[in-house]
């Protein structure tokens, strides 16, 4: 009975050790990255544009194009996410067709980031002609990210009692309406969650934008959907292993680390909070 | 009227259902509309041709044979099935060493003839010339034909030269391999920390601790995988060095231990969920029969949930192979097969990444890197595609 | 004098001020970075954006249209200059600047000269360890940049003789890279732009006949005694002369000149 126990208390502390080791490990990155970091950051840093071969000044139009990018793929990933959630959900009967798309859904956001890279390029850069911009890239990223909006729209809608909607069919009201009126606004905080997960995710992502719109530098900021932009991952990337003085930029490189995991950081604090909120609306 | 505006609505909500179904056809489409071309190229390079002297008895070369050659590998054409006779490698640009720049005309319209006269006088000659020079085939000279590249050559071959001349070579067995390794090691690593973070978070973490590690885990999740490589390239790569002792700090090891981190949540997440899935009963039963809380979760609830572990554990290979930034920053990129961890690889994601930029749009090159983006296509498919069979499984068990 | 030609360079800016797309070349980037910072102070309405990739994509840009001047470091192949002859541009070509190779090793390395053909063998995999050309018993670790970029072609042609580097180099996507792991890494060689040499490692001389090792410098490059020196150029079609001419202007003017200089490019006034 007694080794029984200690066995469990062994390997139980082994499980909390490990668990806690993942733990160290994020500690260990963020706080590197703050530590480095920290110094690099300040107000002129975050409105100004690299100088000195990008070993000095700011990271301005990287910020301004991650900015672009991510307006531009919502705008695509959005709206189409949210309804083909609606129709998942809410129209179409438990079918194969249903089965079908959630399969094709789940593919989707299995393959790997590059190889939407090498598509954007193909189709919007290539064979639809709009070269490297904006556009191209907002559309490769948008596609990347749409499984993401489709499924937490897809929950959003599920956590919501039907009661909700047979209550509002027995007001007489029709499907769309009970949709637009009862169901969507109830999952909106949720819905939004998918939304602020997504902006993370785009925020983040090198390998689709590296062939679809991402430029070394520009000394101005883009003025139409088919300029190309600069772009805080892609700066990262650069500055870490381009350049003529490595050792220099390293400080410029910290600092835009750390400015991509602050983003991070707020997007997933923002998730959180909106999450809570929706938990105690539902209650 | 309105119902006729319901039914539009439907329908437009039907059409962005199938968006990601057609976005998946469209990727397989346009993947292989660009890859295919790949087998149709010629394994000399585009409008240049390989010509010998008629009299020479090798009438064809693969392509690592002529890299062979034109490296000075194989120096006599004996090895290749020809004549006892040392090989006088010849490139376009050698043209001059062996004749006056005033004999191939003003705009060049000799160069035909001087070449035909250069291939006569050395019976033992190779010469690599673009196609709008080559000699007039009647005058003893002879254009070797090598083929198209085939399958073999690219799944089987061994050696990843993209940019070679004559020929170049593109053996992918290296970048499946080295993928496969460094994901591989990558689940090694990340399986056990990933299966206690899961075990701790479902069977023995108050709710307050929970609520607190989960957010974590999102976090590590949502970092940039440039942020990792960055990380890796600066902390992981020398620590890996100094500890091991390493010629080089670009290894495997490093991208392994980058990508584990990488794929840790997904564990997590996945094989926590299918634990919690377990039902109570199941565990209540477990305990009433006297065992103790771990021999229960080892005994009861792990071989219950070990599909939905091992769901757990595909994912987290998929998201590793598909990982493209934070490997091409880490690996060191050297395209051979791997024997080691302790030695730098090359990925399929790394060199797409890393070649796409430069090689010219529509060339033999662009059509390879495509051909791999096919592959990592259909592996990342075949993984998703197990990942649905093993969940689906699931149900079957509990009776 | 001066003025009346700024002010003429600033008359043809203002008439093609429109954005200019300048791609290609890693090597050639930060130079054209830094000449469309400083462009940009000159000539206010400026619009020079400045992207990689490498030498090859630069000019398959230009190919298609997407950028009116391809950087490229090194010549335009004959393949790439049929094909946009066969699309119904004249290509144009203009050396912008010089660049010399410097070979570069760890700075604890004992070696510190080597002759071409120790460097073929060293490239192509038949001299592993470093006591075989006088250093002490330690792996040599190669490092090289990726398959098609210039540089990469550049010093097959000029120091591996055309020949193929061995399959088990490391390759890095940019040469920042390079720099940072010869730095780190004790028995690394590599190669790498005299603009990017920085005290974290040592440049070798290097002697092609055997007998002067010459080092990598300025003067020398200048003066053509170090053999591996690289042109860097600018290509564009005629039909955009017009609208790039400002630029180039600029780029071969005394101040472009300077910022070649600057940046560690051999200016070529």
């Amino acid at each position: 009975m007694k080794r029984k126990t200690l066995i469990q208390n062994i390997a139980f502390g082994i499980f909390r050790l490990m668990a806690l080791s993942v733990v160290a490990i994020l500690v260990w990155i963020i706080g590197f990255l703050v530590v480095k970091g920290a110094g690099a950051l300040s107000w002129e840093f975050i409105t100004e544009s690299p100088t000195d071969g990008m070993t000095k000044g700011g990271i301005f139009p990287a910020i301004v194009g991650t900015l672009c990018l991510v307006v531009g793929s919502m705008v695509f990933a959005f709206p189409i996410g949210v309804m083909s959630g609606i129709y998942i959900n809410e129209y179409a009967a438990n079918n194969w067709v249903v089965k079908f798309i959630r399969v094709m859904t789940n593919n989707l956001s299995s393959i790997p980031s590059i190889v939407f890279g090498l598509f954007g390029m193909a189709l919007f850069v290539n064979t639809l002609g709009f070269g490297d911009s904006i556009l191209a890239g907002s559309l490769t990223l948008g596609l990347l990210v749409l499984p993401i909006v489709i499924r937490t729209t897809e929950e959003a809608l599920k956590t919501i009692p039907d009661t909700y909607r047979q209550g509002s069919y027995a007001l007489g009201a029709s499907k769309l309406t009970t949709i637009r009126k009862v169901i969507l606004p109830m999952a909106m905080p949720n819905i939004t969650t998918g939304l602020i997960l997504a902006v993370g995710r785009v925020s983040g992502e090198t390998a689709p934008i590296l062939f679809t719109c991402a430029a070394y530098f520009l000394p101005k900021l883009p003025t139409s959907i088919f300029d190309q932009v600069m772009a805080l991952p892609y700066h990262l990337y650069v500055l870490a292993t381009s350049g003529t003085d490595i050792e220099a930029a390293r400080p410029v490189a910290y600092g835009t680390a750390l400015v991509l995991i602050l983003i991070v950081l707020i997007v997933n604090l923002l998730a959180g909070v909106l999450r809570g909120y929706f938990n105690k609306k539902l209650r | 009227m309105k119902k006729f505006f319901e039914t539009v609505v439907e329908k437009i909500l039907m059409v962005s259902g199938t968006i990601t179904s057609l976005t998946i056809i469209l990727i397989i489409v346009f993947l292989f509309s660009q890859a295919t071309g790949l087998f149709n190229s010629s394994v000399v390079e585009e409008n240049h041709s390989l010509v010998v002297n008629s009299q020479n008895r090798v009438q064809t070369l693969t392509p690592m044979q002529i890299k062979d050659i034109f490296d000075q590998e194989i120096t006599s054409w004996i090895e290749v099935g020809g004549e006892d006779e040392d090989i006088i490698v010849f490139r376009f640009s050698d043209i001059t060493s062996y004749v006056s720049e005033e004999e191939l005309g003003d705009e060049f319209q000799f160069i035909p003839q001087v070449m035909s006269k250069i291939i006569n006088e050395n019976p033992a000659i190779i010469a690599f010339l673009p196609d709008q020079y080559l000699p007039n085939p009647t005058d003893g000279t002879r254009v070797m034909d090598c083929g198209d590249i085939t399958l073999g050559d690219f799944f089987g071959g061994e050696e990843w030269f993209p940019t070679a001349q004559p020929a170049p070579l593109f053996g992918v067995l290296p970048l499946i391999l080295g993928t496969l390794w460094v994901s591989l090691a990558a689940i090694l690593f990340a399986l056990p920390f990933g299966l206690a973070g899961a075990i701790f978070l479902s069977e023995l973490a108050s709710s307050r601790v929970r609520s607190l590690l989960k957010p974590i885990i999102e976090l590590l999740a949502g970092i940039p995988s440039v942020v990792y490589g960055f990380f890796g390239l600066v902390v992981i790569v020398p620590l890996l060095q100094d500890w091991f002792n390493l010629a080089v700090g670009e290894t495997a090891l490093a991208g392994a231990i980058i990508l584990a981190i990488m794929a840790l949540p997904t564990i997590i997440t996945v094989a926590e969920d299918a634990i919690r899935s377990v039902p109570r009963t199941i565990r209540e039963a477990s305990l009433a029969l006297g065992a103790s809380k771990f021999q229960t979760i080892v005994k009861v609830v792990i071989p219950y949930a070990v599909s939905g572990i091992m769901a757990a554990v595909v994912l987290g290979i998929g998201r590793a192979i598909g990982e493209t930034m934070a490997v091409l920053m880490v690996t060191g990129n050297a395209a051979v097969i791997p024997t080691t961890l302790l030695e730098p690889v090359r990925t399929i994601p790394a060199t797409i990444a890393a070649e796409l930029g430069e090689a010219p749009t529509g060339g033999v090159h662009y059509e390879a890197l495509f051909m791999l983006g096919v592959i990592l296509f259909v592996i990342t498919l075949v993984i998703s595609i197990t990942v649905e069979i093993i969940a689906s499984k699931r149900p079957k068990q509990i009776m | 004098m001066k003025k009346v030609i700024l002010l003429a360079l600033a008359a043809v800016m203002t008439f093609g001020a429109s954005a200019q797309k300048l791609k290609g070349s890693d090597t050639v980037l930060p130079l054209a970075q830094k000449e469309a910072e400083s462009y940009s102070v000159v000539n206010k309405s400026s619009n020079v954006s400045v992207t990689g990739g490498g030498s090859g994509v630069g000019i398959s840009a230009l190919m298609d249209g997407s950028t009116d001047i391809a950087m490229a470091s090194r010549k335009i192949k004959l393949d790439e200059k049929m094909k946009l002859q066969e699309s119904g541009n004249t290509v144009i070509e203009k050396v912008i600047a010089k660049d010399a190779l410097a070979v570069i090793v760890n700075p604890n390395n004992k070696v510190s000269q080597l002759t071409r053909e120790q460097l073929e063998q060293i490239f192509t995999g038949k001299i592993t360890n470093w006591k075989e050309v006088g250093g002490a018993d330690l792996k040599i670790v190669v490092y090289s940049r990726e398959t098609s970029s210039g540089t990469y072609e550049f010093f097959k042609e000029s120091i591996l003789k055309n020949k193929n580097y061995m399959a088990s180099v490391l390759s890095m996507p940019a040469t920042g890279a390079i720099i940072q792991s010869v730095g780190q890494t004790p028995g690394a060689i590599g190669y790498v732009g005299l603009a990017y040499l920085t005290p974290s490692v040592k440049a070798l001389k290097v002697s092609y006949d055997g007998k002067t090792y010459i080092e990598p410098s300025f003067a020398n490059s200048k003066n053509g005694t170090y053999p591996v020196v690289r042109p860097l150029f600018f290509y564009y079609t005629k039909k955009n002369e017009a609208k790039v001419k400002p630029f180039i202007d600029y780029v071969m003017s005394k101040d472009g000149q300077k910022i070649v200089g600057e940046v560690g490019y051999i200016d070529v006034l």
